[in-house]
Parts: C-alpha cells; structure tokens; sequence
C-alpha cells in the first residue's frame, strides 16, 4: 500500500515534464478547464446521489397533515420531531435496534473469527481439498438465497431454534462465512512465506503462528470485513422475517416493515424510522472508513 | 507456503472423525426434515393452557395499539389469557403459508373471509369454529356473513370482526362551489363528469399507480357487478367463467365512456398521492375505500363525502363491496378451547367497539348490537352495505392474491391503450387460466 502510493509521483511527475517544457501555458490551461469540468461534473453527481437522502431528511422532521395537504414532493410547511418519536416509542424501533444490534455485534465477531481460521488453514497449510473447498463456499454464496427460505424455516423448526436470535444469528454467519473466507484467503495468501517460517523456526505452533503472527497482519481485511458484514447484517430483513415471528424479537429492517401501514403510510413516520435505522451502520462506516478503503486497494493490488 | 505442513499426528483419524460427525449431524437434519409435517414440532408447547398468541397484521402504529387495547380488555376478563404479536402487513402476507403449516403455529391470525380463508381451509389448516356460531355472540349475525365465513366443506372456519365500504368520494365544498348534486345512474355521473371538466379540473382520480395498482380493480369489481351482477362477477373471480367474454367486454366498453374523464396522471400516482391530489382540487371524484381518509388531514374530514356507485342497469341488484376482515385459527393449534372463547369475545359488540375506538373509526362493526364511530359518513357508509342486495369482497379477497397481478397488469394496460380490449382480455384470460389450473 504504502509503496506503491509512495512510488506514484514521481512517475507522474516525470510524464508532466516533458509536456510543460513544450507549452507551459496552453497545458497550464487546459488543466484548468479540466479541472473546472471534473469539479461541477463530480458536484453535481454527488448532488444527485444526496437528493434522495436529502429528500428524507426533511420528510423525517414533517408533520403528517402537511404531507397529506401538500404532497410528499412539496416544500416543508412544518417542523416536527414527532415522527421520531413515534417510530422510536409507538412504532418500537427501540426494541428493534436493540434487537439489530444483539444479532449483529456477534454475528460479525463469530463469522470472521471463523472465517479468518478457515483462511489461515486454507492457504497457508497444504490440506487436501482446499482447493474444493474454497470453490464449494463461493459456490454457496453464487446460491440465491431465495430458494433456501423453505429449508431454513423448517430447520431451524426442526432444532427448536425456530423465533429465537440465536437462529438469525446461526443463519448470518452460515451465510456469510463463505465470502469472508474467500476474501481472507486472498489477503492471507499473499503474505510472505518467510515470516512464518521465521516463527516456525522460533518455535511456534500452528495456533500461535495464527494469533500472533497472521491474524495482525490481516487486520485491515478484517477491518474492511466487519464494516461490510455489519452493514449486511444489520440491513438484512429476508432472513429475520424468515426465521422470527414474535414482534418483540424483530430487528429494526422488519420493524422499519412495520411502519407502513395496510393501506395508509404515514410517510414521516417511514422515514424518520429510515433515518434511525441507517444511523448505526452509516457510524460503524465511518469509524472503518480508512481501512475500508485500504482493505480494499490492499485486496486489489498485488 | 508448501513447505509449512505442520505435522498432524494421525492424520487420517481426525479426518475421519470430522467426516463422520458431519455426516451424522447432516442425517440427523435430513430425518428431522421428512418427519416435520407429522411431529408436534418444537415442543415448547404443552397441550391446553398458556397463552394465546394472536398474530396479527395491523401494523400501523394506530391500528396497532387498538388491538393492544382490545387484548388487554380481553386479558382483564381473567379466565383465558392471550397475547398480541403484531407483523408488518407485507411480512405477515408472505409468511401466512409458513404460520400456517408450521408445527407450532400462532393460535388465531388476523386474515379475511371467504374464497381466501377458504383456500386455506381446504388444505385443512383451519380450525372449524361451527360450534362457536351457535353461541348468544353470533347468534345476530347476518345470513351474508355466515355464508361468508362459512368454507366450502360446511365448515364455518372465520370470525369477523369489521369492515369498510367503498364509494365515490368527493369534497362537499367542491361540489357546492360548482353546484353540482350526487349522481345516482351512470348517464347522471358521465353528466357530472362532463361538467367538472368544463370547470377545468380532471373529473376522476385513480391512484393506480407506485405500488398501488390494485386500486384500478375497484373500477372493475363495481363495473362488473352493475353491468352483470355480484353472482357474475364471483363466478368469473372463481374461474367458471372467462374474461374474453362478451360479458366483460361489456363491462370495459361502460369503462371506455368514462375513461376521457380519468386523472391523466390515474395510473402515474399511488393512491396516497392522488388522495392528496383530490383535497387539493386537482381532481374530482375519486373511488376508494374508506381507508383513504387516514391518509387525509385531520381537519379536512369533515368536508368529504360519498355516493354510491352508479346504477347501469336498473335490472341488476345494487350490490356493494364491503371487504370483511377478522380472525382465523390454525387447525394446528394445541388450544382450540382457548381460541374459540378468544374468537366468540372477539365477535361481541363490547370487543368490536373497543376496537374501533382505538383505530381510525372509518371501520365498521360486523356484530349488528355493535356502535359504529357515529360520524355522518359513518352512519351513511353502514347504511349503504345494509341496504345492499348482495355485498362482495375485492377482486383479491373474492379469488386470490396470486390472480390480482393479472388484473393489474390487465387494467394498466387498458387505461394506457384502451383501444386494444380485445387482446388485452385474451392475455388476461391466458394469465389467468395458468392460476385457476394450479
């Protein structure tokens, strides 16, 4: 990472010289013009990305009657803080968040705590079968999960797991377990062979090699992972409306559900419930934001 | 990275043993798999006692805490204790089949009568509540419902517990403004619609748009069943007869005669929206359930009002749609006695009237004892379905939800392109076959 970024400019640098000595000026200018278009394109794409967001920021903090006289496309008459409170108290988002969250936090830890011995064992041991068994857990996830709803309702039935969280939870990591194996199989292969074999002649075992050795050195995957697991996790509601039934377990997508109404939606209430739902995942961002965005480079180039 | 096999002693045994405990396990899910349907299940559940769960769809934080008032008027009582799990309306539609034939089912769900409750009951996953019909509680109930709740086999399966009505709705002020009266025959209603047009605003508002194309179907329901009769119309719903019929393509041709009068935008807006559109005077008219006037501003609901749909044919009988909504039981369940004193309270005034008190009061009680919200469009909406010849569901109810996206698709089309009815029924027709032959 570091490395390539730091042999970057110079690179650039001297493609930039010969031009500049040819015609200072007419480059000089077009980087202008080209900067002026990059800047108003990239603004207004970005504007247009936050419409939408913006769009419910504000429909959040109406009042219900001003929707319904105005229309939901109309400027705000109103200023209320009532729809947040009535999806947090009547609408039961409380309850549902922490729901969300009692699935989610262990959900993430199990799944990359298992995905990342997984990993360890697939690429940096010569086991028989890995090959297969890598490829058997992409498959599994190329598998629409649609067609497994039937199964896993009846399984978890048949378990006694049937309406409890621990069953979403079994179901997130069984799920997401096969893409984060792939992913840290990628990252863990490509660390040198030497170190662990420095540590092997130091006298490591397989286990100490693992958690002192390669698991800190995966840790920006790992960060970049639990940023996306928990943001698929935390958005899921297939598997929760699948394997839950009792209102009072519901994480907060299914209760986001729930706010509409039969016929009527109060729109208000709908999207400051969205707003409430989205506000942990939009944190858990930005606090992995950085080696999110390095996980990913980190993954990209070799 | 080859050359770092650690040394696993044995091997081959510890593989085997994984191997061997995996497949144990795999043969233990597969064997509990095929015996689900005939096992008591989890097993949590004793027979008799406990707690009744009541699954129920009424989301809406409104309605959702009038049934948390009635459960808890009903837990007040002492004797049998029940307990309210509500569902997101959308969830609770797709999961109904899994409540249904899971081992351990929620005891009583919210659902709707006749041809829906009956397709369940012949899959048997309904408990039959006949003898409840014979209690004081249900003894008043009209010849109409106990047909309706009543499944194929004889069985009476279903409880109701409300419904709403349909009608034209307008706003008083509006019609005052333009001096204009409720029509009553359809040459009247064209005559109307041809004079708010000449006042510059679009006579008839859809909503069949964004989501909401079912709305369009009550266009279609109210046609057929002036034009043909209620008889026709379930008939037709139920497969014994067929769209590309001369019949029907009676009831389009009406349609086409008021169609120059339609919301341009009818098939662009969800219905939520074109309410908004008629309290803003954008449009006229607008044919709709009761329901709409959640979504109207409190302090416009005085102003609107209603007639009943056009008389075509003085021949037929006036029948009305007046969907029913109340509770059905699993047959599963391992409470029956206890569902069925929950199902009879459910059906007295006492229960109906807490209910309707804690929700949007545009309902109206199926226990004749019961009292209504008392509000003048109340008073007139029971009236009409009272009045009714012959009282029918909605296209969903009267056949199925898998037939209601080939009316919406069949109904878009047409208000689109009007003019190709004839291989717009064909395809109707064709689509609906494939759901009728299931």
């Amino acid at each position: 990472m570091t490395t390539t970024h730091a042999a970057a400019p110079p690179a650039d640098r001297a493609e930039a010289q010969p031009k500049r000595l040819r015609s200072a000026t007419a480059a000089g200018r077009r980087r202008i013009w080209g900067t002026v278009a990059f800047h108003t394109g990239a603004g207004l794409l970005s504007l247009l990305w936050l419409v939408p967001i913006a769009v419910v920021l504000i429909t959040s903090t109406r009042s219900f009657d001003d929707i319904a006289s105005h229309g939901l496309g109309s400027l705000p008459h109103s200023f209320t803080l009532g729809g947040f409170r009535a999806a947090w108290v009547d609408g039961g988002q409380k309850q549902a968040l922490i729901n969300s969250l009692i699935v989610t936090v262990p959900a993430v830890l199990l799944s990359l705590l298992l995905a990342s011995m997984a990993a360890f064992a697939l690429s940096r041991y010569d086991l028989p079968l890995r090959r297969a068994a890598l490829l058997v857990m992409l498959g599994g996830n190329l598998l629409p999960p649609q067609i497994l709803l039937i199964p896993v309702s009846k399984l978890t039935e048949q378990l006694g797991l049937y309406d409890t969280l621990p069953a979403l939870i079994g179901v997130q990591v069984g799920f997401g377990i096969g893409f984060y194996v792939f992913v840290l199989h990628g990252f863990m292969r490509a660390i040198p062979a030497e170190i662990q074999q420095a540590a092997v002649i130091d006298g490591a075992g397989p286990w100490q090699i693992y958690s002192r050795i390669i698991l800190p050195l995966t840790r920006p995957a790992l960060a970049a992972l639990t940023a996306l697991s928990f943001t698929w996790i935390f958005n899921d509601l297939l598997w929760a409306i699948t394997v839950l039934r009792s209102d009072s377990k519901m994480p907060i997508t299914a209760s986001l559900l729930g706010l509409q109404g039969q016929y009527v939606s109060q729109w208000n209430v709908v999207a400051a419930g969205s707003v409430i739902a989205a506000a942990p995942t939009v944190l858990v961002f930005l606090r992995f934001q950085r080696h999110f965005v390095a996980g990913l480079n980190l993954g990209a180039v070799k | 990275m080859n050359t770092l096999t650690s040394t696993p002693s044995t091997p081959g045994s510890r593989r085997q043993f994984l191997a061997g405990a995996g497949a144990i396990g795999a043969a233990a899910l597969m064997s509990g798999c095929v015996t689900s349907s005939s096992s008591s299940g989890g097993g949590s559940s004793s027979n008799g006692g406990g707690t009744v769960t009541l699954q129920s769809n009424l989301s809406s934080p409104q309605a959702k805490s009038a049934m948390q008032d009635l459960v808890a008027a009903f837990n007040k009582r002492g004797k049998v204790k029940a307990g309210l799990n509500t569902v997101a309306s959308e969830t609770f539609r797709t999961q109904l089949p899994t409540y249904l034939t899971s081992a351990n089912p929620p005891d009583l769900l919210t659902w709707y009568p006749g041809s829906v409750a009956d397709t369940y009951a012949r899959k048997n996953l309904l408990l039959d509540v006949s003898d409840i019909w014979t209690r004081p509680e249900l003894s008043g109930y009209s010849d109409a419902l106990k047909k309706l709740c009543t499944s194929s086999a004889g069985h009476k399966v279903f409880v109701p517990a409300s419904y709403y009505w349909w009608g034209v709705f307008y706003k008083k002020s509006n019609f005052a403004k333009w001096g204009v009266q409720e029509p009553t025959t359809w040459d009247e209603f064209l005559a109307l619609c041809e004079t708010i047009k000449g006042k510059g605003v679009h006579p008839i508002g859809l909503g069949a748009g964004g989501g909401t194309a079912w709305v369009a179907s009550a266009w279609f329901d109210y046609l057929n069943i002036r034009v043909n009769g209620a008889q026709y119309h379930r008939d037709l719903l139920a497969g014994r007869h067929r769209f590309d019929d001369p019949e029907v393509h009676k009831v389009f041709d009406t349609w086409s005669q008021a169609l120059p009068y339609f919301d341009p935008n009818g098939t662009a807006l969800a219905f939520q929206d074109a309410t908004t559109a008629l309290l803003n005077n954008r449009t006229g008219m607008m044919l709709i359930g009761t329901f709409f006037a959640d979504a109207a501003p409190k302090d416009q609901l005085g102003d609107l009002d209603f007639f009943r749909f056009p008389i075509i044919d003085p021949k037929v009988p006036a029948a009305e749609e007046g969907p029913t909504d109340g509770y059905f039981a699993s047959a599963r369940t391992h409470r029956a006695d206890e569902v069925k004193e929950l199902m009879s309270w459910l059906a007295t005034a006492e229960a109906q009237e807490i209910y309707l008190k804690g929700s949007s009061g545009t309902a109206l009680p199926t226990n004749p004892q019961a009292k209504d919200a008392g509000t003048p469009l109340v008073k007139k909406g029971r009236a009409l379905i009272e009045g009714a010849a012959d009282v029918t569901q909605f296209f969903n109810r009267d056949s199925s939800d898998a037939l209601q996206p080939t009316a919406d698709t069949a109904l878009t089309k047409f208000l689109a392109r009007p003019k190709e009815v004839t291989s717009i029924l064909t395809t109707w027709q064709r689509d609906a076959q494939k759901i009728w032959s299931q």
